[in-house]
């Protein structure tokens, strides 16, 4: 688990509210009002996209929804920034795979 | 189109510190930013700042930050969020996008404190996921809670490289090593002992030639550079580390103001292409003024002084503060800006390399190319009467702006004087009754209270703490050296946590008195059996 409950400075966490989300038609689990990105993370996802051309993985880079390295498609939307998007209950997070969601075979 | 007196763009330290002054002043004021949270990179800044008691030194940055929020909140400041500026026009107006919408605005004056954005460098693999910016590791860290990586390396070692990576360590990740192309450290070497005693090692004249990993980051190769920054063929080293942090610097985010047509240089000590400005911050453009990184990179302390300094001069162009008012109030804060302006380390000082310190006393090599101060250095840095009992010994060897620990002391025992960046003295006078309180106030946790007669053959030294869990008294662990070396057993005798300390502890570890000027922190026992 890579999530921080008790800081030296910043004493314990706060956290919002347990909701459950989609990755790739698979259930996850984050907390609502946090960055996308912080609950792929939380659950082990590193690889956010491909880039079209070269088909190489991309992940979280700036984390300040800067260099739009870490987007993917939400809710059927695609090129959504996850570093700075709130996780919402029930959300359908994809890997892009150049403007397009990756297919996943189960 | 909605009007205001004046717009900030950009609610970070230098963009509120000017929203306050002016609001101060009568004018109405609405403050843009990009970010869903207020206060630029503040909330990210988790260490004590450095500078005096006007530069709010030894208060952490996400404190600080707080204040300025509650201010600008009191004053009838208009934060507006998730608004991004994306054009400045002719005639002060500007053009905002919120949600889906574009907004016109338009002021009398505008202030840009947009920042600055992260620089990169390329190596092979860099594109990988698992290479991160170090800003990226504070926002994860620092904001949401969660851990970059659990084995990082670092690339710089500028002030943002050593900051981050004590950070990493304060989260519970693992620094594997601290690297950077240039043959010197470039950040304080107070940041870099920090790291130093916890055992991370430093590469200087190295740099990152692969990131390696099928589809993420699984390990990383670096290698010697020669005096032309070309990596030396054969030299390479592997580490496994599941993340690569780069600290390689910041470029201004002046693209605002190029665009309404404010005369930009291209100056690389500022950090690359930023606006002509004279002392107070305005633009070749009258009434559009820059305040901040984006006239210049520095730090949030000279950043705050520059939005409150352009807050000031926009009210008087306004017509809304007196040229007289203008100037005392102004002067005041230049003498504040110019402290800060001191030292090995002050704007105009970048890429010297300094033999002296302003005392005439020789600089630590070993601090600039390993990150800790060899025990010959010491001797010349500590020269006082040693007494019999407790005293400070402080190792803060270079001239840098900071002063809180000349007023933490209640005996008076510490002496800068009135020059921020002079190295701190002893007084021989003055009698040390141990509180601790110069500890805990010092930034860059450089101070340390040794006992050579704790008890026969032994000696105490307490040093600040600031990772979890805490020493409990009666713990046995590692007393560690400068350079993160194992010295032998330490025993806790006291451990010290108080409002006032501000989350440092002050941890006392009893060691053999012959470690008494070597052992300078604390390993647990937990760690202690992997050594």
């Amino acid at each position: 688990m890579n999530r921080i409950s008790e800081h030296p400075i910043l004493g314990n966490t706060e956290m919002g509210r347990k909701v459950a989300f989609f990755m790739d038609g698979k259930q996850m689990e984050g907390y609502e009002g946090e960055p996308i990105a912080v609950a792929l993370k939380a659950g082990g996802v590193m690889i956010h996209r491909y880039t079209q051309k070269n088909h190489e993985p991309r992940g979280i880079f700036c984390a300040i929804g800067r260099c739009t390295d870490c987007v993917m498609i939400v809710d059927g939307v695609p090129n959504i920034r996850t570093c700075i998007t709130p996780l919402v209950s029930g959300m359908r997070i994809q890997t892009q795979d150049g403007v397009t969601a990756l297919e996943v075979t189960e | 189109m909605k009007r205001y007196d004046l717009i900030v763009v950009g609610a970070g330290p230098s963009g509120l510190s000017a929203a306050i002054e002016a609001a101060r002043c009568g004018l109405t004021v609405a403050v843009f930013d990009e970010n869903a949270k207020p206060g630029g990179q503040l909330f990210k800044q988790i260490h004590k700042f450095f500078g005096s008691k006007e530069h709010q030194a030894k208060i952490r940055g996400y404190k600080i930050g707080e204040t300025l929020l509650s201010e600008a909140d009191a004053v009838g400041v208009k934060v507006f969020l998730n608004a991004t500026v994306s054009g400045m026009y002719m005639d002060k107006e500007i053009l905002v996008r919120r949600g889906d919408a574009m907004e016109h605005c338009k002021a009398d004056a505008i202030i840009i404190a947009t920042g600055a954005s992260e620089n990169m460098v390329t190596f092979d693999g860099w594109t990988l996921p698992g290479v991160i910016g170090a800003g990226a590791a504070q926002t994860m860290m620092n904001l949401y809670s969660i851990q970059p990586g659990q084995r990082v390396l670092m690339l710089g070692s500028g002030n943002v490289g050593l900051v981050v990576s004590f950070q990493l360590m304060q989260a519970g990740c693992e620094v594997i090593a601290l690297v950077d192309a240039s043959p010197r450290i470039g950040g304080y070497g107070v940041h870099a002992s920090k790291i130093a005693r916890c055992g991370v090692p430093f590469y200087l004249s190295h740099t990152i030639t692969k990131a390696e990993g099928p589809d993420c980051i699984t390990g990383v190769e670096i290698s010697q550079v020669d005096d032309h920054f070309t990596p030396i063929p054969g030299t390479q080293k592997h580490f496994d580390v599941d993340t690569i942090c780069m600290a390689v610097g910041l470029s201004p985010m002046s693209q605002l103001l190029k665009m309404a047509g404010c005369s930009m240089i291209d100056d690389p000590r500022r950090g690359g292409q930023v606006p002509l400005v004279d002392e107070n911050g305005e633009t070749s453009i009258p009434g559009i003024f820059a305040a901040g990184d984006v006239s210049g990179i520095e730090e949030a302390s000279s950043a705050m002084i520059e939005g409150r300094m352009s807050g000031l001069s926009a009210a008087a162009y306004l017509g809304f503060l007196s040229e007289k008012d203008k100037d005392s109030s102004l002067n005041e804060l230049e003498v504040a800006l110019n402290s800060l302006h001191q030292g090995m380390f002050a704007p105009g000082s970048k890429g010297k390399a300094f033999t002296k310190t302003d005392e005439g006393i020789a600089v630590s090599q070993s601090l600039l190319k390993k990150g800790y101060l060899d025990e010959a250095d010491i001797a010349r840095f500590n020269h006082f009467d040693k007494k019999s009992g407790v005293h400070p010994v402080i190792e803060c060897t270079q001239n840098i702006p900071c002063n809180p620990c000349q007023d933490a002391c209640p005996k008076d025992c510490i002496k800068i004087g009135k020059t921020i960046t002079a190295l701190p003295r002893i007084d021989a006078d003055s009698t040390c009754t141990g509180c601790g309180m110069c500890v805990a106030s010092c930034s860059g946790q450089a101070i340390f209270l040794v006992d050579e007669d704790y008890e026969p053959g032994y000696a105490s030294i307490t040093l600040p703490y600031e990772f979890l869990p805490r020493p409990q008294k009666g713990d046995l662990g590692t007393a560690l050296s400068r350079s993160g070396q194992p010295l032998g057993v330490a025993e806790i005798i006291d451990v010290r946590s108080a409002k006032a300390f501000d989350h440092t502890t002050l941890v006392t570890m009893k060691v053999p008195v012959a470690q008494a000027m070597t052992a300078r922190f604390y390993k647990r026992e937990a760690q202690r059996a992997e050594l």
